[in-house]
């Protein structure tokens, strides 16, 4: 193929935007949210003014804003880190947009990106005129933020619907790039497609930049090309330090500045300790007391989430952080190699695997009127326990659930493998009472019956 | 597709197709009846635990208002599968936006598991309900009104369906047994009663995977249970004992990853394995356990993330078993 003509360069990223929200893919909860904050608008000023929408690089949050304002014809007066950062500038630039109806009568929306890189000398007093404009604006005001979580954008976070949005899958960032492949009519490979996305992990505008790159020099893009020409960006996302200054420390402080100064948001740190812990500590009690320390971090976590109420998080950090250096009572302290969270190993192995047993429990939750969680505890195990005294009645039964051949397989998964299927079936004409069995049933009795 | 209906899962083969066939909940029963007879109906909250005939009063109401082809006026959803509150919206703007042709002006839309909404996809449904009143009704259903915002319970007519008494399971577990020929021992239905906790979807459930063995006995319907709960859940709490926590750790990934299982349905089975006798333990043990299993469901449910919980039972169980063995 053809190295491409010059032509006026436009980025992908900017070419590729989505117009509407119907363009935007993935981070659902997000939009849904951020949807229904903009049109409580329609109906007067609700009570908070601002949303803070939060997450990792690339991940679309700023797209997002931008679709719904081409969705509803909303005007965007957008600023950046670059663009503004002191008090002046606010009070000057920005305050005038925000209180200021426009001339055609449409709603506004002002878009201030990264306030989390507005912190520091240079931008003094640039937070709290931020707060004070919040207080007074009649229009939206919508902020991004990498860390949304440094202690300086409190009072923003206090005033703020708060918005995460997630990493994005390699299926959606896939998805996205096919699409742009195709309108571009690049060749590509989506094995290609696979290693863009898993290198850029899972930043969309990196990966499609990457993608721009390698199309336009090659015009194709491949698995060789993408190997050779995306390079894993310097992401400081290594949480070995921090789990090593947690897992060390004497004093309070010492963690949860650690904490503070890492750029691991305390979600993925949970995640991490709740890896490492049983590594890192060897006595079961201090096991105990770190899993402890970990399980009320969780419901501070929990609680932060359903109430929204952001001062829960100081609890999180103290107990992530003293909570678990303080449980290393017995345990001597020894230089170890800390693990990547296998749970999210396992959640991409196994993907497939799962798509199938929801797919077959979304057949039966449609056939039997309920959720597919219901399906998945207890029509499964039912089914499952029936292919294992009868086969042809539960496969006869699995039939007219309208279930495929390898959604059986995943029903039936494990429980009919190697070890399971050797002597525990049992036979249909074989019913000898066992004694173990009636012991146990008298054991059941006594016990309801208390 | 008819000719396969024989064999259908029982818990819907023999669900009451019509208000007439539901044996108890009367006073529901008659209330709904009354909203037929005058073609009049309001927007309507069912309450109760699970498998005490929830959605089944729905369909049989929806079955009864509209007749044997009731399925085209009516939009079933779980709201614990939708994606969003946006999802629910298109589906029942979509439904709702044709007039009904017929003798009722409006059409239904049952919403299970309403429950599993954030306050805020409340507002919003309370607001399709005031938007789409001209057109449709809604049911919806719910474990518990208390988790339902003010709101809508104040705009719905609620209905509390209680669990059903042991007679009445009994009674229509040996109607179905009777009708598909299945021999049974009394007491394996009482049984089959205590086991389900008065959740007919449960112990019909039982009933017909029991009933695949052959004749129903109090002793296979323990065998069936055991059969049909993970083998998992048990060498998890083994392993844990004898103090492998990574290798109880595997089990536990096993069970969410693998077997889809939430956090809430493993610990309730360890509950409920605590006190059988694959498990090795002495009373005070099981007790123990028992108590610790209650706080970890407390705790999920306070919580963000179950496997953090269920980790931390883990590591509880390891301390224990270390206990045991050195007293």
């Amino acid at each position: 193929m053809m190295v491409m003509e010059a032509k006026s360069y436009t980025p992908w990223i900017i070419k590729y935007r989505p117009k509407k929200i119907s363009d935007y893919i993935d981070q659902d909860e997000a939009k849904t949210i951020l949807l229904t904050w903009i049109k409580s608008w329609e109906r007067g000023t609700p009570t908070k003014k601002s949303a803070l929408m939060y997450g990792p690089p690339g991940v679309g949050k700023t797209s997002l804003v931008e679709a719904i304002a081409g969705e509803f014809g909303y005007e965007i007066v957008e600023t950046n880190a670059s663009d503004f950062r002191r008090k002046d500038d606010i009070e000057r630039r920005i305050k005038p947009a925000a209180t200021k109806t426009t001339l055609s009568g449409k709603r506004r929306i002002i878009l201030i990106d990264e306030v989390d890189g507005l912190s520091g000398t240079a931008d003094k007093g640039g937070i709290e005129s931020l707060f004070e404009l919040v207080s007074i604006t009649r229009h939206p005001i919508i902020m991004t933020a990498n860390n949304p979580f440094h202690p300086d954008l409190r009072i923003l976070r206090d005033v703020s619907v708060m918005i995460e949005l997630k990493k994005m899958h390699q299926r959606d960032v896939v998805k996205v790039l096919k699409g742009i492949c195709e309108k571009e009519k690049v060749l590509c490979e989506d094995e290609a497609l696979k290693i863009i996305h898993s290198k850029n992990e899972g930043d969309l505008r990196s990966s499609i930049n990457d993608l721009q790159s390698i199309a336009e020099s090659f015009g194709r893009v491949t698995v060789d090309l993408a190997n050779q020409l995306v390079y894993y960006r310097d992401r400081e996302i290594n949480p070995f330090d921090t789990l090593r200054t947690i897992f060390t420390s004497k004093y309070s402080w010492q963690s949860k500045q650690a904490i503070s100064h890492s750029q691991v948001d305390p979600d993925t740190l949970i995640e991490w300790l709740s890896e490492n812990i049983p590594l890192q500590l060897s006595e079961p009690e201090d096991v105990y007391l770190a899993f402890q320390a970990l399980s009320r971090a969780d419901i501070y976590k929990g609680m932060m989430k359903k109430t929204q109420n952001y001062d829960f998080l100081a609890y999180v950090i103290d107990m992530i952080g003293p909570g678990i250096s303080l449980s290393r009572k017995k345990t001597k302290f020894k230089w170890i190699k800390y693990e990547y969270p296998k749970r999210i190993k396992l959640m991409g192995e196994t993907k497939k695997a799962r798509e199938l047993l929801n797919s077959a429990s979304q057949k039966i939750a449609k056939k039997m009127h309920c959720s597919s969680s219901t399906a998945k505890s207890e029509f499964i195990p039912a089914l499952r326990a029936m292919y294992r005294t009868n086969k042809s009645e539960a496969e006869k039964i699995m039939r007219s659930l309208m279930l495929e051949d390898n959604e059986i397989k995943i029903i039936l998964g494990s429980s009919t493998g190697e070890k399971e299927s050797s002597g525990e079936a049992m036979d249909p004409k074989q019913q000898k009472e066992s004694q173990k069995g009636s012991e146990e049933v008298q054991r059941k009795r006594k016990t309801s019956k208390k | 597709m008819l000719r396969t209906d024989e064999y259908l899962l029982w818990a819907e083969k023999y669900r009451p197709k019509s208000l007439k066939e539901i044996v108890n909940q009367e006073d529901i029963v008659v209330r709904l009846k009354k909203f037929i007879q005058e073609k009049n109906v309001p927007h309507m909250l069912f309450t109760g635990p699970p498998g005490t005939g929830k959605t089944t009063a729905a369909l049989a109401f929806a079955h009864d208002l509209y007749g044997d082809n009731y399925q085209q006026y009516v939009l079933e959803m779980n709201a614990s599968d939708e994606r969003g509150i946006d999802d629910i919206r298109t589906k029942v703007k979509e439904f709702a936006r044709a007039r009904v042709v017929g003798t009722v002006p409006f059409k239904l839309i049952i919403l299970d598991e309403a429950d599993n909404m954030t306050a805020d996809a409340q507002q919003a449904l309370r607001r399709m309900m005031e938007n789409f009143t001209a057109t449709s009704r809604f049911i919806l259903i719910a474990n518990y009104a208390s988790k339902i915002i003010e709101p809508i319970q104040s705009r719905t007519a609620l209905f509390r369906f209680t669990p059903l008494s042991k007679n009445d399971v009994i009674e229509r577990l040996k109607l179905i047994a009777n009708k598909e020929g299945v021999k049974f021992e009394e007491e394996a239905l009482e049984t089959i009663y205590e086991i389900s906790e008065g959740d007919m979807r449960k112990a019909i459930n039982l009933l017909q995977s029991s009933s695949a063995v052959g004749k129903v006995t109090a002793d296979v319907v323990y065998k069936v249970i055991g059969l049909a709960q993970p083998k998992e859940i048990r060498d998890m709490v083994s392993l844990a004992l004898e103090g492998k926590f990574n290798a109880a750790r595997e089990k536990l990934r096993k069970l969410m990853i693998e077997y889809g299982l939430s956090g809430v349905d493993i610990i309730k089975q360890i509950h409920k394995e605590i006190f059988g006798n694959n498990l090795q333990l002495s009373e005070e043990t099981r007790l123990l356990i028992a108590d610790y299993t209650g706080e970890v469901l407390f705790r999920m449910v306070e919580g963000a993330d179950d496997e953090i919980q269920l980790n931390s039972f883990l590591a509880w169980l390891v301390l224990l078993g270390r206990r045991i063995t050195q007293e």
